[in-house]
């Protein structure tokens, strides 16, 4: 089969384009660092001279004994987390010349978009199809349409854009490095830095470097969880969803579900009642049973297709939950691919990988200023603070997203992003999604920036000022 | 003379005319109004309350009907029946102004006693004939949402007023059942009131008539009980408006008057062209949930409330949304969920009932929406299902236990 991919050739393929990112984050991060990594570089014996204090057993408890952290760094705006909405409020907040650092647990940009693999850019679209999230998320599409199986689908609503996982690390690699953000990687946000009112000035952070602080004057919580706001003690709503994996196979053909059925068949039912006996010439397609598993949506890369799991309703602050889906999912994937393979003209698929992150959905939701409800957002609720728009999905239209949603009730010095930020489950559902966490990204981004140039609070910010900053920006208002 | 006897007739007949209208079209603010419209018909109250084995408020005003028409011979057609008035005016202008018909043989009567026959056995047989029900049918057209619709609900009506056109006053003197149960009671109270004074002879006929035509009814209806039952169990997607009763009596006890399709709010209620229910459901109303138009609502119990004869019986809101309209059934093979195609979940999102719910099954190693009890079969996740062209999600027949 001349379409099939070897192996041996995705390998290549991935390695050069892995290899870019490699040398990108050798090149220095910033001249700060830089200057660090060359000192240490020239040398393999560190003279560390810490002293670590280890945990100690205090009768029967464990206790941790009370310590002086050693400052990272000092910086206006500390964006933690560099998913979709991260890395859109550290790039934009950047642009209006602030000083900003960046932190990410793991060893690339992109959360879930990248290593979680949710490669579909939805929901993008309104109901008549009209793109309604511009900004900086469409700004890194442009970046995607430029690479060779970047994106595909780009303009083609109702069909949203998929990207490629490592075309999008490679994007964002490259903006951090452009852009003269302080970015940590590997380093992991635990938690918030207060003073005795409760207002937040920094965060700690835990690396291979050891447990350090970052201080800075405004902190954007974009980990998804809401580690830092929770950890400040702002009020939020604990929430349970489904914990799923993704997966990418090659080798693989997608298959159109209705192939050769025209709208001129709409009356035509094409299959029986389900469980009763169906009528064997009324099969839509014997070859899309779910009986061979998912094989999953077409992807940039060729004859690569990803396949989403939704997995069970699971609590994704539980270690013992994360634990047990991160070896069952591994199992039901690779079990789903044997599936695959006894689809004719599969046999040659395989099991390129499966995610380095868990597909956690939402998992805490702030008490904000305003929480948005899912009766404004099917009732089309228009907002004085709107910072931006989501896309519509499922029965519900486009809706605007109020700056009230990003701000905690409680807690000084904090803006959320992403997909734990102020809004009941169901809005929360939609909102966590690629593109809206572009947008609440940027507008949080933004907003700090805003509270360092005007020497505000977040809740105290200029929106007229903010809505034209995002104008200026590109976003979508409305 | 004649002239000053004529007009207060036309009068009473016009202001009957309008009032009929003004009944069936949904002037009044009396949501149930269009009822009381039927039920001025001995014929449909007489042959539903026998079929259904029990009889409502509205039967006084077919009771009063009846015994004037008992005292003047068609009272009824001659003033009040807004049909007679339309096909008087149209016989007036068509093509035939002799009463050739006279020799024309009563059907009337026979279909009126094959129809009271029939009732006792559950099953009015030819109830549809009423000339009420026929009058408002066509008042359903701004409800049909496709054009086989529009013909089926104008369908009676306008035969009648085609062949009266061309044949004269034919339906109203000798095939109209309501004529011929006001000729029967008209000779009933007379008999009655001159104490048996007639020969043997014409009262041994009017015997074997009734023998035959009863005899006839009783095996149409049983037959027709057994076809329409046989046909439910056979069916997959035959679904009937809320409070419908069992199938084999529904297409006995529907007059066809189109009163449920005209009150249908999202205009799911479809009159059927025998598609889904054979020859004995033909015109009888229908849930089909197209693809443009809404669901059951669960804040509406409309079409339950204006059925004059009892096929759907009365339900308050609560009633009506525990009434099982059918079953919703997933198909894997479609739904995107299922499929892992999208991370779909918008029959779980509008379902008003809790009654869908995305589900992972372990030993499947998947998601997909499993349907509860609760599920009533109102539609919501069938109009909301976004695959195309079929939907995963579908409302089917449920089968009685």
């Amino acid at each position: 089969m001349s379409k099939d991919l070897t192996r041996r050739e995705l390998m290549r393929r991935s390695i050069a384009a892995g290899g870019l990112f490699a040398a990108g984050s050798l090149m220095p991060v910033s001249s700060a660092q830089a200057n660090q990594a060359g000192g240490q570089s020239t040398s393999h014996a560190t003279t560390e001279a810490e002293t670590r204090v280890p945990a100690t057993i205090a009768g029967d408890k464990v206790v941790q004994p009370r310590r002086e952290l050693p400052v990272l760094q000092k910086t206006s705006i500390l964006v933690v987390g560099g998913g979709p909405a991260g890395t859109a409020a550290a790039f934009s907040a950047k642009r209006l010349g602030v000083d900003v650092t960046l932190v990410e647990r793991y060893g690339y940009l992109g959360g879930l978009a990248t290593g979680g693999l949710v490669l579909a850019i939805f929901p993008l679209y309104d109901r008549n199809n009209k793109q309604v999230i511009f900004g900086i998320g469409e700004e890194m599409m442009k970046k995607l349409d430029v690479l060779k199986f970047g994106i595909i689908n780009r303009n083609k609503a109702p069909v949203y854009p998929t990207i490629d996982a490592e075309a999008f690390k490679y994007v964002l690699a490259k903006m951090v490095l452009d852009s003269g953000i302080n970015a940590y990687l590997d380093c992991w946000g635990v938690d918030a830095i207060v003073d005795a009112k409760g207002a937040v000035h920094g965060a700690v952070f835990e690396s291979k470097s050891g447990r350090q602080a970052i201080l800075a004057d405004i902190v954007i919580d974009c980990s998804g969880d809401g580690d830092i706001y929770a950890a400040a003690g702002a009020g939020f709503e604990k929430v349970k969803s489904f914990i799923g994996i993704v997966s990418r196979i090659g080798n693989i053909d997608e298959i159109d579900l209705f192939a050769g059925r025209g709208p001129e068949d709409h009356d035509k039912p094409l299959t029986g009642k389900p469980g009763s006996g169906r009528p064997s010439g009324g099969r839509v397609n014997e070859l899309t049973s779910s009986a061979y598993g998912h094989a999953g949506l077409l992807t940039p890369a060729p004859h690569v297709n990803w396949v989403n799991l939704r997995g069970p309703i699971a609590d994704a602050l539980d270690v013992a939950d994360l634990t047990a889906l991160e070896l069952k999912h591994r199992l039901g994937t690779w079990a789903n691919v044997e599936k695959l393979r006894e689809k004719p003209g599969n046999e040659q698929a395989y099991l390129a990988e499966t995610a380095p992150q868990l597909g956690v959905r939402l998992s805490r939701l702030l008490d904000g200023v305003k929480k948005l409800t899912f009766e404004e957002i099917r009732s089309g609720a228009k907002f004085k603070d709107v910072i931006g728009y989501s896309g519509g999905a499922g029965d519900a239209d486009a809706f605007q997203i109020p700056y009230g949603s990003l701000v905690p009730a409680k807690v000084e010095n904090v803006l959320a992003a992403g997909r734990c930020i102020s809004a009941e489950f169901k809005v929360a559902d939609i909102t966590r999604l690629i593109p809206v966490c572009w947008v609440t990204g940027q507008a949080a981004g933004l907003a700090a920036a805003l509270c360092i140039q005007d020497k505000c609070k977040p809740r105290d910010v200029n929106v007229a000022k903010l809505q034209n900053l995002l104008h200026q920006q590109g976003a979508y208002l409305g | 003379m004649t002239f000053l006897r004529r007009v207060p007739r036309r009068v009473i007949q016009l202001t009957c005319f309008v009032g009929a209208v003004v009944l069936i079209w949904p002037v009044l603010p009396w949501a149930i109004a269009p009822r009381f419209f039927q039920q001025a018909s001995p014929f449909v109250v007489l042959s539903s309350s026998i079929a259904a084995r029990s009889i409502g408020v509205g039967a006084i005003l077919a009771l009063i009907v009846a015994v004037a028409s008992s005292f003047k011979k068609r009272w009824f057609c001659l003033y009040l029946c807004p049909t007679g008035f339309l096909l008087e005016n149209t016989s007036r202008t068509g093509l035939r102004k002799t009463s050739w018909w006279s020799k024309c043989p009563p059907i009337g009567r026979y279909v009126a006693i094959l129809t009271l026959v029939g009732a006792a056995f559950g099953y009015p047989v030819l109830l549809w004939m009423d000339p009420l029900c026929i009058f408002s049918s066509p008042f359903a057209v701004n409800k049909a949402t496709n054009p086989v619709s529009v013909i089926l609900v104008c369908l009676g009506l306008g035969v009648l007023v085609g062949a009266t056109f061309v044949f004269g006053m034919l339906w109203c003197v000798r095939i109209c059942p309501l004529s011929g149960l006001q000729d029967m009671l008209f000779a009933a109270r007379k008999a009655l009131w001159t104490k048996l004074t007639a020969s043997a002879s014409p009262r041994f006929r009017v015997a074997r008539r009734v023998f035959f035509a009863g005899g006839a009814a009783a095996l149409l209806a049983v037959w027709a009980r057994r076809a329409g039952a046989a046909r439910y169990r056979k069916s997959d997607t035959l679904l009937r408006p809320p409070g419908a009763v069992p199938e084999d009596r529904f297409t006995g006890l529907c007059i066809r008057c189109n009163n449920c399709v005209h009150a249908c709010p999202t205009k799911v209620i479809h009159p059927d062209t025998g598609h889904e229910a054979g020859l004995a459901g033909f015109a009888a109303p229908i849930i089909r949930f197209d693809r443009d138009y809404k669901y059951c609502l669960e804040t509406c119990n409309d079409c339950t409330q204006v059925c004059p004869t009892g096929a759907l019986t009365p339900l308050d809101l609560q009633q009506k949304n525990k009434y099982i309209i059918g079953e919703a059934l997933v198909d894997n093979d479609v739904c995107l969920t299922a499929l892992g195609k999208k991370e779909c979940d918008a029959c779980e999102l509008t379902c008003p009932y809790d009654a869908v719910k995305i589900t992972w099954d372990e030993a499947q190693y998947n998601a997909y929406p499993v349907v509860n009890d609760k599920c009533i079969g109102c539609g919501a996740c069938e109009v909301v299902c976004p695959t195309t062209p079929v939907k995963a999600i579908r409302v089917w027949t449920q089968k009685p236990l």
